[in-house]
């Protein structure tokens, strides 16, 4: 009887361990070191060890990613900084998801309509990014790894 | 006008005679021995030369010293100064100046107007072993009048072309010997821009020497305020008038006090020099030298230093053996601040059209909207210098025999502090401008090691005819371009704003940094054999020679810069050269020639720029003595050339001559005369120099009438 109960006692205490819901990863700020793959004339066109930089806000609800010394055609004499503001974060016990339909990015010193983003798409998970969005109608992904 | 009159009643003129190429007697030189023992090359040029010759300025010793070229262009800071083959257009000059055995350290003093100078020696090829420090094409050694001269007090007045004044004057009394002098002129050359005269001058220098006994004092002081940079464009091959938009003049105010006393030991004399050297100028330049609103420089510097130095040498001139032995030392520091502020046309052709080029337009372009954008440049630069030397002479029948070594450490540290100042917007992102400072701050120190030796042999084939042969090493101090400090900084902005915006280039621009402004020593070997002959009122040497220069001292246009230029140790040169002078002085006559040939190249292919192959001076004279009265008549030749303007050789200036004359008439006390300078009104090209992709020339003065007046109280 007493190893009966004690069973059950214990089968409880880990049902009751089992049923406590995981807790969604927390957003912080992080580095990513990647590759850029920019859709040019229908090929793609690699910016290789480009860094990423991911921001949340305060509140963990949004975030923003700066993608460092990106060209987004071969033939670019210059990379540039680009800054993807109010991207929406939302978390899981799994990862981190980033999601955003449409904003003006931040790039030589103020926002750059040129190049509006859409279609965001990308998560974080354990020590990888990806992502995938358009710059203007350049279809563009990232793929990095915590640095 | 009438000031100068009253300054000419004051003082100085000539007094004894001394004449030129050999003289037989001690100089002002630490050699100790007389000039004509000397086995090196050497000019004296006496008192009575100078005067007629309307020689109060280093510059007109040009071609009258063989191989020296002085260029009169610029201003009285630049100096430039060949000798040999050797010299550059910017820092250490590749001469020493010596004025009463006080060293000039500072190149920026060496351009004054002489008062009362009775005699200028100019010791050819190097002479570090003895004088260190820049002496490495020679030396020149002015004396001025002392109180002992007992020379009777006397006043000069000029007057002519360009309404220049020159008023000059000296007395002496007791151990005092005062001299003054004063020169204005309003310029020869007008600005088209401004239709003023671009090149006026105004300046005051004064000298007071007290002798007593072993020991004398010598305080000098020279002021002066004038335009400058007569530059004209050159415009599909020809050269155009002087036409810049603004302002450009120098002053300087330079003050010297030296000390000198000699210590007689029962073997040995001991000299002992001290001097204490300021000097203040401020320099303003219009740098691209067009009408256009480009850039300007505004140069400031406040510099002083000390200099000491003890000499031992034997007592007897005669001896077997006379060794020279000294040490010296000096410390300088200088605190300049050269703010370089762009324009609306240089912000928008040098700085936003360089950064422009490499955005693609699509992406935007960047603005700086500004009038002006300075940048500030400051500098504290302390150097320093010791030196132990030796020098042994032996008479040995009919040989004296030189050997020398002067071991010398120099160090330099500089700290600067720059800074850039803008406001800047990208089109179309930002939507309005963004205030921007760049600092650029730092230190850069150099130290090095000198060894300079000397071994020379003079043999007295009989009294009048002596032959010599000398090995000799010189250097010129190393230092740090200051100049390309606002290229610096530009590139540091640019490189900054990029940055800030988010965008760089994939070639990224170049540029040098404060790290590598530094410049090494230039060092000299000197070869030479020589022959010196006098007999009677004839007198007349010829010279030899060959100058390996190591770690040649060239100006560049570093790569990637825009206006900048900075010297830089280019490599390896050779000067090879002949030089012959005479004097010959039958009865009232007085003729005197000096002529040199020097092939100067980088390592034996192109001519170096900026050097005449040829200098030539021919001069003709003869005195009427009518009763008291004495007509007096000289006319001289002198030329040089042919140069090259730029390392490629393309750009030649042909070699010519310039004809001056002198008319004077003495009487008594008085003397009246008439001079005139470049009589033909030959016209030559003292510089050339590319700005910004254009080419510049600036002109030789025009012809010069001057009428004069002498009075010896």
């Amino acid at each position: 009887m007493k190893i009966t109960n004690l069973f059950t006692f214990a089968a409880a205490l880990l049902l009751l361990a089992c049923n406590k819901p995981a807790q969604p990863v927390i957003p912080q700020e992080s580095n990513f070191k990647g590759t850029v793959t920019v859709i040019y004339q229908d090929a793609p066109f690699d910016n290789e060890n480009i860094e990423v930089n991911f921001k949340p806000s305060a509140d963990g609800k949004t975030g923003s990613l700066t993608i460092y010394q990106i060209k987004f055609v071969p033939q670019m004499p210059v990379t540039i900084d680009v800054t993807i503001p109010n991207i929406n974060v939302t978390s899981t016990p799994e990862q981190i998801n980033l999601e955003c339909a449409r904003v003006i990015p931040l790039a030589m010193g103020g926002e750059y309509p040129r190049y509006t983003v859409t279609d965001l798409k990308g998560s974080i998970v354990g020590k990888e990014i990806s992502f995938s969005l358009n710059f203007g109608s350049v279809p563009t992904s990232y793929k990095g790894k915590l640095e | 006008m009438t000031g100068a009159f009253f300054i000419s009643l004051a003082l100085l003129s000539s007094p004894v005679v001394t004449d030129t190429l050999q003289e037989s007697r001690v100089t002002a030189l630490k050699e100790g021995i007389p000039t004509a023992r000397l086995a090196s090359s050497v000019t004296v040029l006496g008192a009575s030369v100078i005067q007629k010759t309307g020689t109060y300025r280093p510059g007109q010793l040009s071609a009258m010293v063989p191989g020296l070229y002085i260029p009169d262009y610029g201003a009285s800071l630049t100096s430039t100064i060949y000798l040999r083959g050797l010299g550059s257009r910017m820092e250490n000059p590749v001469m020493g100046l010596y004025v009463d055995g006080i060293p000039v350290l500072d190149k920026n003093a060496y351009d004054f107007d002489w008062e009362a100078v009775q005699g200028a020696t100019l010791l050819r090829g190097p002479q570090g072993t003895l004088y260190g420090r820049n002496a490495m094409g020679g030396v020149l050694s002015l004396r001025t009048l002392s109180p002992s001269d007992g020379a009777r007090p006397s006043a000069l007045l000029e007057y002519g072309t360009a309404n220049t004044v020159r008023a000059a004057g000296f007395f002496t009394a007791g151990n005092h010997a005062f001299s003054a002098s004063f020169r204005h002129t309003d310029g020869f050359f007008r600005n088209t821009f401004s239709g003023a005269l671009c090149d006026p001058y105004n300046g005051l220098s004064l000298r007071w020497k007290w002798e007593k006994g072993n020991y004398s004092n010598i305080l000098s002081a020279s002021l002066s305020s004038e335009g400058g940079f007569a530059y004209g464009q050159v415009v599909d091959g020809v050269p155009m008038p002087v036409n810049y938009n603004d302002e450009a003049g120098y002053r300087r105010l330079s003050v010297i006090e030296g000390f000198r006393m000699k210590q007689e030991l029962p073997l040995f004399e001991v000299e002992g020099t001290a001097s204490l050297q300021l000097l203040a100028d401020d320099m303003q330049m219009d740098q691209d030298y067009t009408a256009r609103p480009v850039f300007t420089l505004q140069q400031t510097q406040l510099s002083g230093a000390v200099t000491a130095e003890v000499l031992a040498r034997r007592k007897e001139k005669d001896a077997i053996w006379h060794p020279v032995t000294g040490f010296f030392t000096f410390y300088k520091l200088n605190r300049q601040k050269a703010p370089v502020h762009f324009k609306r046309v240089g912000i928008q052709e040098l700085i936003l059209d360089n950064a422009n080029k490499n955005i693609p337009s699509d992406i935007g372009y960047l603005s700086i909207p500004d009038e002006q954008m300075p940048i500030y440049s400051g500098f504290l630069t302390g150097s320093w210098n010791a030196a132990l030397f030796h020098q042994s002479v032996f008479r040995l029948g009919r040989w004296t025999l030189t050997a020398g070594l002067r071991l010398d450490y120099e160090g330099a540290s500089m700290d600067y502090d720059c800074l850039a100042q803008l406001h800047y917007q990208f089109v179309p992102t930002m939507k309005a401008a963004k205030p921007f400072e760049v600092p650029y701050r730092g230190n850069v120190t150099h130290h090095y090691f000198q060894v300079l030796p000397k071994v020379s042999a003079l043999f007295e084939a009989t009294d009048r005819l002596r032959f010599f042969g000398t090995v000799s090493k010189g250097y010129r101090a190393g230092g740090f371009n200051t100049q390309i400090f606002s290229d610096i900084l530009q590139y540091q902005t640019m490189t900054a704003l990029m940055k800030d915006l988010g965008v760089y280039l994939d070639k990224p621009m170049v540029s040098v940094v404060a790290g590598n402004t530094e410049y090494n020593p230039e060092k000299a070997w000197n070869f030479e054999v020589g022959a010196r002959y006098g007999k009677g009122n004839f007198r007349a040497d010829a010279a030899l020679y060959w100058i390996e220069v190591r770690d040649q001292q060239l100006t560049v246009f570093p790569e990637g810069m825009t206006t900048g230029r900075m010297m830089t140790n280019a490599g390896r040169s050779r000067s090879l050269g002949a030089e012959g002078q005479l004097l010959w002085q039958p009865g009232n006559w007085r003729l005197q020639a000096s002529y040199a040939y020097c092939h100067a190249s980088m390592e034996g292919k192109a001519l170096l720029p900026y050097v005449p192959v040829h200098t030539v001076f021919a001069l003709a004279g003869y005195h009427f003595p009518i009763g008291k009265t004495v007509l007096s008549a000289d006319a001289s030749l002198r030329g040089a050339g042919p140069f090259c303007w730029n390392e490629e050789n393309s750009l030649r200036e042909p070699f010519t001559l310039q004809a001056d004359a002198r008319i004077g008439l003495s009487y008594s006390h008085i003397e009246l005369y008439v001079r005139g300078q470049n009589l033909v009104g030959t016209a030559t090209h003292s510089f050339y120099f590319k700005s910004m992709g254009n080419e510049f020339l600036a002109q030789g003065k025009p012809r010069q009438l001057i009428i004069g007046l002498t009075y010896k109280f």
